[in-house]
């Protein structure tokens, strides 16, 4: 199911480069992703995937290259910028609270107030409101949570997948970002993890993945963009290659014009 | 009280170092606030502690009404626990049942909370050494307003008035001690000779005046030349200035310090310049120093108040108060010249306990 | 019935969790000396008002000190701040009035927890050396400052204020500690700030990836944890009219306690600010009970040490046993 270039561009990114000192770990990054398109991001170790989710997500400036989300350009300075222009990270860590419960931590730092607005000036917090939200996130993800109430270190490992990908897309963000959603998970919970995807890709979000395995890759992604040494060397739809050609890209053995 | 008696029990309940000057500057501090404290003239008219009597009549009245009594302390060491031994058992007598013992460890706000805390139980009788005379006044007042028998140990407190809200003071009579320090050293040197005085170098009303009173009485003995004097603030300083004060007077034939524990450093310094010559005065009762006295070395004497007295003096007053006995304003209680001939006797009379058992060996040998 | 079952889980929840642990420690020990002084005046509402007077600048203290662990932080230096607040009150008392002694103590305590949190977060040093510093250097500035000597305090206002006062018939020490606790309890449980303060002792990381300003979120805990033991330098100097450079000196260790009994984790991102409260109180009813059971003081020391493990074994096992 590939999608015509006709369809709406998402996030557009363009001769992206980032060095450390005399590293260049992004050389030049082009590549497009639409609305509701799955696109995996391929590399060996040190091509530069990491590099590259920072730059988007905020974490690191780019030192050159545009970024543009639904066609505007952006410049993304920090977190907040990167979240203010719609695009979220399920980070590898998954960036959650141990101590806090499901609804705390899918709303972290952006508590919905009380509605009094002296309370809300003190920054009171509307539980029932944030309790009512979390699960109707969470029921549109199709994710079934034992209690709202658990703490985050009682869940699951693909419960929490679930739960950092709710707080992304709940934030109403039309890019989610995720670094290596699978990478800690059984076969079980990969395959929830999996189904996710598709459920927030077929509500319109554009999905950029990084991953390791393959079949996660080819099960889950309408296109592959591969890294290699800094540049995106190939641009391929997934339904058209095998897994053997997307390994043969990813070492350098075999080249495809981007 | 004595303040190297309190300095001293640190090293006996292992404090850090740290706790000990802490309590001995606060000490330092809370009597240097003056002008509050017994003087000389209150000392000299005051009443003697063997006076103090109750008859079989008046102690038989006390046993038939259940009285109580609290000790509230200013800190703990072995020589605050004789003079609650003393209490206790001369209250024991009286058939009066001590309900609480506190020790404030030097901390006023401490001290203050002990006082509300003993003063649910409404004891009749109070013993009690202030640690900061203002700041604990108004926790005194609280727990007398029951009507409690209030008997100081050493330290008035601002504003109280005699028979009105405390029955009187207990002391040690530092002034009599510095004279019987200035009479030892006459006997030392046998009435001539060179002496080096190391005085406590800070304001603190005990220590200053039997040192002060040391000075008046050696004038007595023209033929003792004071050829030095130092001053020191904190105890671990007396091993430095003995040294110093040898080595740049090697003539020298006695030492007086201002206590024991201060004591301990001089002696300790003699040893390593190994003098065993020189003769140390001092006052209270040690067991490091005790034991040096005992094996011929160094200490030739120490003057010795009676902590088990005191004690059981202020229980005395306080349950002749109850009868309606007034008190001097100002009871004091006699101290020993200790030798290495009266060691256990002194000690005996001091904590009405007998000596260490390494003390008697070493007495024996 | 379902309802019922979920009320009983809910129940079981409350009684399994950590914070519930001080809970158990707390009436064993009430009920413990309850018995042992059942003929003194031990269980008086006159005798709960002292121990609730006597805790006051260290249930201050102890709230104060919840904050900075909950960000992660221990603060070493409450303990001479404490001393220095009261000091620099009592010593401007004697030139200014109320509000301007009251500000200049609550300054120094703004002041120090700012000093704390920059030098930890420039230099990247543990916040337990750096304290451990402040700690000596305020001591040493609070010792300078009189010279040793103790600041009488007269005015009788400030008396009334922070130290003997009654409102409505309650001492105006446990109104502090309900307003401050209050506050404290309001903050961490029910507003935003306090939901990013625990975050960020949670996890400094995740709180950063999800926008959370971590460096500015420590530096108001520690701030906070300073401020609130200059107010406790004030509770001390209004109860014993003046002040000492000695105050607090000792209340370090027994507040870490009494907050780790009630709860709050000394590595940050768990706070209870009613257990740090109750924790104290049980503290306060420890040293009571002991002294009214006539023990001398030496026998109070091992009583103390005893009690509290047993205590906590007790708490420990109740909350295995669900
Ligand atoms: N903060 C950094 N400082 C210096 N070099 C870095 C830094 N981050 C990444 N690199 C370098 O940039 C290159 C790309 O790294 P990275 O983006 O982590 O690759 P990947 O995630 O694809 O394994 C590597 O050579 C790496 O060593
Ligand atoms: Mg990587």
């Amino acid at each position: 199911m590939v999608r015509s270039s006709l369809d709406q561009v998402a996030l557009e990114l363009s001769s992206i480069k980032k060095s450390f000192g005399g590293v260049h770990a992004l050389q030049d990054v082009t590549f497009t992703i639409n609305k509701g398109e799955v696109v995996g991001l391929l590399g060996d170790n040190g091509a530069g995937k990491s590099t590259l989710v920072k730059c988007i997500s905020g974490v690191y400036a780019p030192d050159s290259g545009e970024i543009k989300v639904n066609g505007k350009a952006v410049v993304i300075r920090s977190p907040e910028d990167a979240r203010a222009a719609g695009i979220e990270t399920v980070f590898q860590d998954l960036a959650m609270i141990p101590e806090f419960n499901i609804v705390q931590n899918l709303f972290l730092n952006r508590e919905i107030k009380h509605k009094n607005p002296i309370l809300r000036w003190l920054g009171w917090l509307d539980t029932k409101a944030m309790t009512k939200r979390a699960r109707k996130a969470l029921n549109r993800l199709n994710t079934r949570i034992p209690s709202y109430n658990e703490q985050i270190h009682n869940l699951s490992g693909g419960q929490r997948q679930a739960i950092a990908i709710a707080r992304a897309v709940n934030w109403g963000a039309d890019i989610v970002i995720m670094d290596e959603p699978t990478a800690a998970l059984g076969v079980e919970q990969s395959a929830q993890v999996n189904d996710l995807i598709k459920v927030i890709s077929s509500q319109g979000v554009a999905v950029l993945l990084i991953s390791h395995n393959m079949q996660h890759v080819v099960e889950t992604c309408d296109r592959a963009v591969v890294l290699y040494q800094g540049s995106s060397v190939a641009d391929v739809a997934v339904a058209e290659v095998t897994k053997e050609d997307l390994v043969g890209l990813i070492t350098g053995a075999k080249k495809i014009a981007a | 009280m004595t303040l190297s008696r309190n300095l001293q029990s640190c090293n006996n309940y292992n404090f850090i170092s740290k706790s000990i000057t802490f309590a001995f500057t606060l000490l330092v501090t809370s009597f240097a606030a003056p002008l509050l404290a017994v003087d000389f003239n209150s000392i000299t008219n005051a009443d003697k502690s063997e006076n103090i009597k109750l008859s079989q009549q008046q102690v038989d009245s006390l046993k038939s009404k259940k009285l109580t009594a609290a000790l509230v302390w200013h800190g703990s060491s072995a020589w605050v626990n004789a003079v609650s031994q003393g209490a206790k058992e001369t209250f024991s007598r009286f058939g009066i049942k001590v309900v609480a013992v506190t020790d404030a460890q030097f901390d006023p706000a401490k001290q203050v909370a002990d006082l509300e805390n003993i003063s649910v139980l409404n004891p009749d009788i109070i013993l009690s050494l202030s640690v900061d005379s203002t700041s604990t006044k108004n926790s005194y007042r609280n727990a007398i307003s029951n009507g409690a028998k209030l008997v100081l140990l050493s330290n008035p407190i601002e504003g109280f008035i005699h028979h009105q809200d405390y029955v009187g003071i207990v002391t040690d009579d530092m002034f009599g001690m510095g004279k019987a320090a200035a009479q030892l050293t006459m006997e030392a040197l046998k009435q001539s000779g060179k002496l080096g005085i190391i005085y406590h170098d800070a304001k603190y009303f005990i220590t200053n005046n039997r040192d002060h009173a040391f000075r008046q009485a050696l004038k007595s003995a023209p033929n003792i030349e004071i050829i030095i004097e130092k001053g020191f603030v904190k105890e671990s300083e007396t091993s430095n200035i003995a040294a110093a004060m040898v080595l740049q007077n090697p003539e020298i034939e006695a030492i007086y310090v201002s206590w024991d524990s201060a004591a301990e450093g001089v002696i300790e310094a003699l040893r390593s310049l190994d003098r065993p010559d020189i003769k140390v005065i001092t006052h209270d009762l040690g067991v490091n120093n005790l034991l040096d006295m005992a094996t011929n070395r160094n200490l030739y004497g120490t003057i010795a108040d009676r902590p088990y007295d005191i004690g059981a003096t202020m229980a005395k007053l306080g349950a002749a108060a109850i009868l309606g006995q007034r008190a001097a304003p100002v009871t004091i209680v006699p101290f020993d010249k200790v030798t290495k001939t009266n060691i256990t006797s002194a000690w005996q009379q001091a904590f009405k306990k007998p000596l260490p058992k390494l003390l008697t060996q070493a007495l024996q040998q | 019935m379902n309802a019922q079952m979920l009320s009983l889980n809910q129940l079981k929840q409350i009684a399994l969790h950590r914070e519930a642990f001080i809970y158990y420690i707390f009436f064993f020990v009430l009920f413990f000396f309850a018995i042992v002084l059942h003929d003194t005046a031990f269980l008086t509402f006159s005798n709960f008002m002292n121990i609730v007077k006597q805790t006051a600048p260290l249930t201050i203290m102890a709230v104060g000190l919840t904050f900075a662990l909950a960000v992660g932080h221990i603060d070493l230096s409450i303990g001479s701040v404490v001393a220095l607040s009261a000091l620099v009150g009592a010593l401007l008392l004697q030139h200014t009035g109320i509000p301007l002694a009251v500000l200049g103590a609550l300054l120094v305590g703004v002041t120090v927890g700012l000093i704390n949190g920059l030098l930890i977060e420039r230099l990247q040093v543990s916040s337990l050396l750096i304290t451990l510093g402040t700690m000596g250097i305020i001591t040493g500035i609070a010792r300078q400052l009189t010279n040793l000597e103790s600041v009488p305090i007269i005015n009788q206002d400030f008396t009334f204020l922070f130290g003997s006062g009654k409102v409505l018939g309650m001492p105006i020490l446990l109104l502090w500690t309900l307003v401050i606790g209050g506050c404290a309890y309001i903050i961490l449980k029910k507003l935003a700030a306090g939901r990013h303060l625990l975050a960020v002792g949670g996890n400094p990381v995740a709180a950063r990836a999800m926008g959370i300003k971590v460096t500015r979120i420590r530096l108001y805990a520690l701030i906070a944890s300073s401020t609130a033991a200059a107010l406790a330098g004030l509770l001390y100097a209004g109860r014993l009219h003046g002040a000492r450079y000695t105050l607090g000196e000792a209340d370090l260790l027994t507040v870490i306690a009494a907050v780790a009994i009630g709860g709050t984790s000394l590595f940050g991102g768990r706070a209870c600010i009613v257990g740090a409260i109750l924790g104290t109180w049980l503290m306060g009813i420890i040293n009571n009970g002991l002294i009214l059971s006539g023990f001398s003081t030496n026998e109070q020391m091992i009583a103390r040490g005893v009690i509290l493990v047993i205590a906590v074994a007790i708490g420990v096992k109740e909350i295995r046993n669900g």
